[in-house]
């Protein structure tokens, strides 16, 4: 475990007049299972695209492991080891699932632009152990046996599976999943669940959007809750069952109904 | 069954061209060294339109610049055309990067618009005889050809084999580019261009060389073609030589054998059916309508799933 902190302050993202997220702060520690929840349009998809560099974030901080990465571009922020799933899966849907993992291996591999054109030993070998990299993830995810499929042929479920596999290819410090149990079923998400917690046992700090309040409750350690982009709540999932303005923002304010 | 056809398919190929020049006359012969050489540039699309997925439509502006690098250094400084070469490579590689620099963040249609304002600049640049060097719409002729020393009675038959040398490299290149991080790079940015950075890959660094790469094969078939004819001119490179290069990588599909396919039919075919001049480009009009239309992903389209085997068997 490297001991990463990935910590946000202030952060604003603005489109136009609408302030997506408003002034979020959280404080993710290393080997954690964070979980960030809300409702619906709250901004979380937001607050991970700004973090992993999808959307330039006007205003605030955020740093990793001390070092400042608000305005670095995604491929820069996947070097640090800052890597991310899709809410909705986006795999490479023509290519086979080995090679979707492979393309994990992207930034691991050692070679350079010119082994495209000409091979050396020192490539060929890289090319090997990369693959054998690649297959020893599939194994860990339990995908080899649709190693040759074309992924966007296969269910939902693997599809999920894979997008998951391709991002721990990367080696990451810090995995960031959005919404990964849409779309499961129970068997799926139990699954899910226990491989989350497989992810962590290698050292690896987890953070989560998450609709699937079991699954959230489950497997997170510390919460924050933001609706309408402000951040309303944070704590252990026992504190935040408690909360009275996250019940409020979830099941709507008793005034509502009136 | 298939696989043995497929495992046998580039000797066989190559087999078969190597032999092709006896039964052919001098007009054929000519024919069959075009085709060979417009596949090497139909390749070169691939390598940007097929493989990554820009829509480039100025590739045969790489190849004129190849070409008028070899020309202009044969017939002004007199190099011999084989040390042209490098530098017909080189050429229109660092113009492919300058080129695409600016323009490589431009979606899909605009980038086609801009590249199809290179191709028309450079046109008019060859035909108003830039420093006096390119030789006006005439273009340049009575360059000396390649010849192989000690066979010089076989100096007919020499443009053809050099061609098929150029297309036996660039498919050496195809083979690498495809089992290398490189080759899947772009692979990936043509699948989803957001999901390819978000796995760290630099976009923009990989379609920049796509550009490259294209180019620079593209301008050692236009060396390979001012050996053919020993001359060049302006239109051969025109915008609409690029049509017709972005369409046979369309109609045939991003593989090999589709871009050779694509190749036969769109310049083998026009040369069979001679007679029927004019009608000729109707019907290809028509077939290209419903190539797209039936198999809109080329008549041959790419394949993927190539994984070594070694570690298949085991899973």
């Amino acid at each position: 475990m490297d001991g990463r902190d990935l910590i946000l302050t202030n952060v604003t993202k603005r489109f136009g007049g609408l302030v997506a997220v408003d002034d979020l702060s959280l404080h993710v520690r290393p080997g954690q299972i964070y979980g960030l929840i809300g409702p619906n349009g709250a901004g979380k998809t937001t607050a991970f695209n700004c973090i992993t560099g999808i959307h330039a974030c006007e205003e605030g901080s955020i740093t990793w492991g001390g070092e400042e990465i608000r305005l670095l571009p995604p491929h820069k922020i996947v070097q640090r080891g800052i890597v991310r799933t899709f809410q909705t899966i986006r795999l490479f849907s023509q290519m086979s699932v080995a090679e979707n993992v492979m393309s994990g291996r992207h930034i691991k591999s050692m070679q350079k632009w010119w082994h495209g054109i000409i091979h050396t030993p020192a490539s060929k070998r890289d090319e090997k152990d990369n693959w054998r990299a690649v297959f020893d993830i599939l194994e860990f995810f339990d995908l080899e046996k649709y190693a040759a499929y074309i992924v966007g042929a296969l269910p939902y479920g693997i599809q999920r599976r894979v997008e998951m596999a391709r991002a721990m290819a990367i080696d990451p410090t810090l995995l960031i999943l959005d919404e990964p149990a849409a779309g499961l079923n129970d068997n799926e998400t139990l699954a899910l669940i226990e491989t989350i917690y497989r992810i962590r046992e290698r050292g690896i700090t987890v953070l989560l959007i998450e609709h699937d309040m079991d699954l959230v409750m489950e497997v997170t350690e510390y919460l924050t809750v933001i609706n309408f982009g402000k951040k309303i709540a944070q704590g252990t999932p026992e504190e935040i069952q408690k909360n009275p303005a996250v019940i409020e923002a979830y099941l709507g304010s008793e005034d509502d109904d009136f | 069954m298939m696989k043995k056809l497929q495992q046998l398919g580039y000797p066989l190929f190559f087999i078969v061209m190597a032999l092709l020049p006896v039964g052919l006359n001098d007009r054929w012969l000519a024919i069959a060294t075009t085709f060979i050489i417009f596949t090497i540039v139909a390749l070169s699309q691939d390598v940007v339109l097929g493989k990554a997925g820009m829509f480039n439509m100025g590739q045969a502006l790489f190849f004129g610049m190849g070409a008028y690098t070899s020309a202009i250094l044969n017939a002004h400084f007199g190099w011999p055309l084989l040390a042209t070469l490098p530098v017909a490579i080189l050429i229109p590689s660092i113009f492919g990067i300058l080129l695409a620099g600016p323009i490589i963040h431009l979606r899909g249609d605009y980038l086609l618009v801009a590249t199809i304002g290179f191709n028309i600049v450079f046109v008019q640049v060859l035909e108003n005889n830039l420093g006096g060097l390119t030789g006006g719409p005439n273009g340049i002729f009575g360059l000396q050809m390649l010849t192989i020393p000690g066979l010089a009675f076989l100096q007919n038959f020499t443009p053809y084999y050099i061609a098929l040398i150029a297309l036996l490299l660039t498919l050496l290149i195809f083979r690498n580019l495809e089992t290398s991080k490189a080759g899947r790079a772009l692979h990936y940015l043509r699948e989803d261009d957001l999901a390819a950075g978000s796995i760290g890959i630099n976009t923009r660094v990989y379609k920049i060389f796509s550009f490259g790469l294209g180019a620079g094969i593209a301008g050692m078939a236009g060396t390979v073609y001012a050996n053919q004819y020993s001359a060049v001119s302006p239109e051969a490179f025109n915008f609409i030589q690029s049509v017709l290069f972005f369409t046979i990588v369309l109609v045939g599909g991003s593989s090999v054998p589709g871009i050779i396919l694509g190749v036969f039919v769109m310049f083998i075919l026009p040369e069979i059916f001679r007679e029927f001049a004019t009608w000729r480009y109707f019907i290809f009009g028509f077939a290209m309508i419903f190539a797209m239309i039936l198999r809109p992903r080329g008549l041959w389209p790419a394949k993927f799933g190539r994984i070594p085997k070694a570690f298949l068997e085991k899973g």
